[in-house]
């Protein structure tokens, strides 16, 4: 039955990770697992200074967790399952464990998390174990797997009696469960690398992560100290230790009469299949548990006073004083009462905007757009792709709020950026070549981007280059961005037929954008 | 020496192919090198009392463009039976209906896939590829998708593995250029462009409509008139159907203002692209040579642009 409830709610995230995909409407629930995360919610709400309704769900696990212990991790948490899943028969086989003293790094983490999200920073959220299957997802696998597909395909289909087939499984799954486009991600290989050492830890320990390292584990083994329906030894039990054999967080401790710590368990019942006397029940008892590993005052007062003087640091850096000046956040993410910091102080780096993204244009910022302040939060990248006029879905999916869900026409009028073109590279600017594709492009219903200037039908046509602008009267029309109308989607910046760099790009707004956007 | 077993070898392979794939996700595939020619049945010249061109005026779109087909002969003078036909409509953007006129009128569409069925057709795909916004989302935006289905005709997702490069022979700048496969490979292409105002081109029409059925087409801007001309050299439509039900007089191609919109209330149709667009050109007021890609196709000798040399049928109904 376990199992069968992990396959469940894989499967949903699974469904969820598709279902968000390719600009169809959101759908209300894509960020459901973000919702019911205590770690999301207490980090988002402790750096916001506020309430945020919509992770108040994350209660419900609470509640759940104070009654019967980690119930999230053995029976809920995909990453969990995934990880329970992808183990090696050789760690059991040789029935060594690390020392439990590992077990207290999680607390740590933990603490250093929740320390820094008192101080206004979310950076360490990207150590939530949902933002790390979201972005291992998004950012590595779909893309990845999108490839691979693609190329077979195009290797297949270059022998003929093979094309009816590849065309069934294009007109099939392209669009619907394959993206029409290719997504490509900067950070994919390193994403796709740091999840695979949380697997290959596996080797060393069965569910190396949840035991040692997972900073929402930590949460909510602290939780179930206290949690009352826990498992219970009773007087049946003969010392065989077939249970102990089978304990996949290894918390059932001979030396404790093969007693378990409800903070490590997570209700698994494996337990109780493995023993052959019917000795262990799962009850009601009263009675909190303390272990050595648990943390000590001087080590979380240590966790405390790192992650301070973390924040300080990455606030002292640089690039938090002089962010990249093509930093364009997602529509709903800025305004006049909501700048940058407010912002910041709310993004959890959970990566559900940049998972529903259609374009791609989404991405996760490295450390050159705002310095590690900035880490994974989202940004966007007209080359890659530009914010779809006709899409508002990573305010719908925000389960934080930090960018706030716009109606299609509100988003539509929402100023993000703005366009500026390089004249010195600029077709008819700088070759007097005839080019309006970014005044053709602009979406905004009045056009943003003007012609101006040139004779009309004695153009310098070709595409050998024309007579640079410096030495004879333009002829070609050139392009001018209008300041009151240009909302910073991207679409000139991304199709601008120049090679390389776009002659027309978009900057951060000037000033934060008037509430209702321009006229 | 420890001898590697196939379990192991699997096992690297499959490492190996992993990463390869990780690693193409960082870089675009490309263009295949495949040059081929085209199979489609290209125009036509009518025969007997059939029309050239057909002018239609109605208030009721799907009746305009019956008595337009009509009027050149009827379906059969271009759609056999078992035809495998492809429909190219306008639907490049996701974010506005068909009332904005920046899409093609969806009754027009369907109209003709209720004709090409009636006329025995074995398949028929209709498809186009937005400038932005999934094409999914804009196939149903534009309302094209709901009608097309219900018409009994199939709307395809282009797949990027269709775009194979073909030799542009008579091309003045191009030599070749990739295009979709299956475009060039249909017993029949009937192209429905809606008539309309653009940026670039000053009018989109049916010669530059088929800019929808190529890769790279931001690569055709750098000299984009007689790329057109020079594509349509190649791609040679049965039949061009020219939506005129509304038209957009600015703001093109995207549009988004109802007050740029003017219902005109026509459909134009003729085996020569050339012949249409000219047409259609003056409902904006312009003629044919005010349209670069148009003069140049005429010039090429694609057509005919000077319609009071041909045939032409003008009704109401």
């Amino acid at each position: 039955m376990r199992q069968g409830t992990q396959i469940a709610f894989l499967a949903l995230f699974v469904y969820l990770l598709f279902e968000a995909y390719q600009g169809r409407a959101a759908h209300p629930w894509t960020d459901v697992f973000f919702r019911f995360n205590p770690l999301a919610a207490l980090t988002a709400m402790l750096s916001a200074r506020s309430w945020i309704p919509r992770l108040g769900l994350a209660l419900v696990t609470v509640a759940l967790t104070l009654v019967a212990g980690r119930v999230w991790c053995g029976w809920v948490c995909p990453l969990g399952t995934l990880s329970e899943w992808l183990r090696f028969r050789q760690t059991r086989e040789r029935a060594v464990s690390p020392s439990p003293r590992w077990r207290t790094a999680k607390y740590v983490i933990l603490v250093a998390i929740v320390a820094a999200a008192l101080f206004g920073n979310l950076t360490l959220t990207i150590l939530d174990p949902i933002a790390i299957l979201t972005r291992t997802a998004t950012t590595s696998v779909l893309p990845a797997l999108n490839a691979a597909i693609t190329g077979a395909e195009r290797m297949a289909y270059a022998i003929r009696f093979l094309r009816p087939a590849v065309d069934l499984i294009e007109g099939t799954l392209r669009g619907p469960v394959l993206p029409t486009t290719q997504y490509y991600f900067a950070a994919n290989v390193a994403v796709a690398l740091l999840f695979a050492a949380i697997v290959g830890l596996n080797w060393v320990a069965e569910r190396f992560w949840c035991r040692y390292l997972c900073p929402l584990g930590g949460l909510l083994a602290i939780l179930s100290k206290v949690a009352p329906f826990r498992r219970v030894v009773g007087e049946q039990c003969n010392r065989c230790a077939q249970c102990a054999g089978t304990c996949p967080m290894d918390t059932i401790e001979p030396a404790q009469g093969y007693a378990s710590d409800p903070g490590e368990c997570t209700v698994c019942l494996d337990c109780l299949n493995a023993c052959p006397r019917n000795g262990i029940a799962f009850r009601w008892r009263w009675e909190p548990i303390w272990r050595e590993y648990d943390p000590s005052r001087r080590q979380v007062l240590a966790a405390l006073g790192a992650s301070a003087a973390g924040v300080a640091l990455v606030n002292s850096s640089a690039r938090a004083s002089d962010p990249d000046p093509y930093l364009v956040r997602p529509p709903g993410a800025l305004d006049v009462e909501f700048n940058e910091d407010g912002f910041l102080s709310r993004c959890i780096r959970c990566g559900a905007c940049i998972k529903v993204c259609p374009t791609g244009g989404l991405q996760p910022s490295g450390v050159q757009q705002l310095g590690l302040k900035g880490f994974w939060t989202p940004h966007l990248v007209p080359r890659l792709g530009h914010c779809d006029y006709g899409c508002h879905a990573c305010g719908q999916v925000c389960p934080s709020g930090a960018i706030r869900p716009l109606t299609l026409s509100d988003k539509q009028t929402t100023v993000i950026g703005r366009a500026y073109i390089d004249t010195n590279r600029c077709l008819p600017w700088a070759d007097n070549i005839r080019c309006a594709v970014c005044e053709e492009m602009c979406p905004v219903p009045n056009k943003a981007i003007i012609l101006q200037g040139g004779g009309e039908g004695e153009s310098a046509f070709g595409s050998g280059g024309g007579i640079g602008s410096a030495q004879g009267a333009p002829s070609a029309p050139r392009p001018y961005v209008l300041s009151t109308r240009c909302i910073g989607c991207g679409l000139c910046e991304k199709r601008c037929p120049l090679n390389g760099e776009s002659a027309i790009r978009v900057y951060s707004p000037n000033e934060p954008p008037p509430p209702n956007g321009y006229a | 020496m420890s001898s590697i077993t196939r379990r192991e070898f699997l096992k690297w392979t499959g490492a190996a192919a992993a990463g390869a794939a990780l690693a193409a996700a960082g870089c675009k595939p490309a263009t295949p090198a495949a040059t081929t020619t085209t199979t489609t049945a290209g125009p036509t010249g009518p025969s007997g009392d059939q029309a050239y061109m057909a002018i239609v005026h109605g208030a009721d779109p799907a009746a305009i463009t019956e008595a337009a087909v009509k009027a050149l002969g009827g379906i059969e003078r271009f759609v056999q039976s078992g035809a495998n036909v492809i429909i190219k409509p306008n639907m490049c953007v996701n974010y506005s209906t068909y009332e904005y006129a920046a899409t093609t009128n969806p009754t027009v569409v369907a109209t003709l896939v209720r004709l090409c069925k009636g006329a025995g057709a074995k398949r028929i795909r209709i498809l186009d590829t937005p400038y932005t916004g999934d094409p999914e989302t804009a196939y149903h935006t534009s309302g094209i998708y709901d009608a097309v289905i219900e018409a009994g005709g199939e709307m395809e997702v282009m797949s990027n593995l269709k775009y194979a490069a073909y030799d542009i022979p008579k091309g003045r700048d191009i030599a070749s250029w990739p295009i979709y496969r299956d475009v060039m490979e249909a017993d029949v292409l009937i192209n429905v462009p809606i008539a309309k105002h653009h940026g670039s081109s000053r009018l989109t029409l049916g010669c530059k409509n088929l800019m929808g059925i190529i890769d790279r087409a931001n690569q055709f801007h750098r000299n984009l008139h007689q790329r057109i001309a020079d594509l349509n050299t190649v791609v040679r439509p049965a039949l061009t159907v020219v939506d005129a039900v509304r038209i957009l007089t600015a703001h093109g191609p995207g549009g988004g203002n109802l007050a740029d919109v003017k219902e005109t209330h026509i459909v134009i149709a003729s085996h020569d692209i050339i012949t249409a667009d000219s047409y259609a050109a003056t409902l904006f007021g312009l003629t044919a040579d005010d349209i670069d890609f148009v003069r140049l196709g005429a010039e090429m000798g694609l057509g005919e642009k000077d319609w009071s040399k041909v045939k032409v049928e003008e009704v109401s109904v």
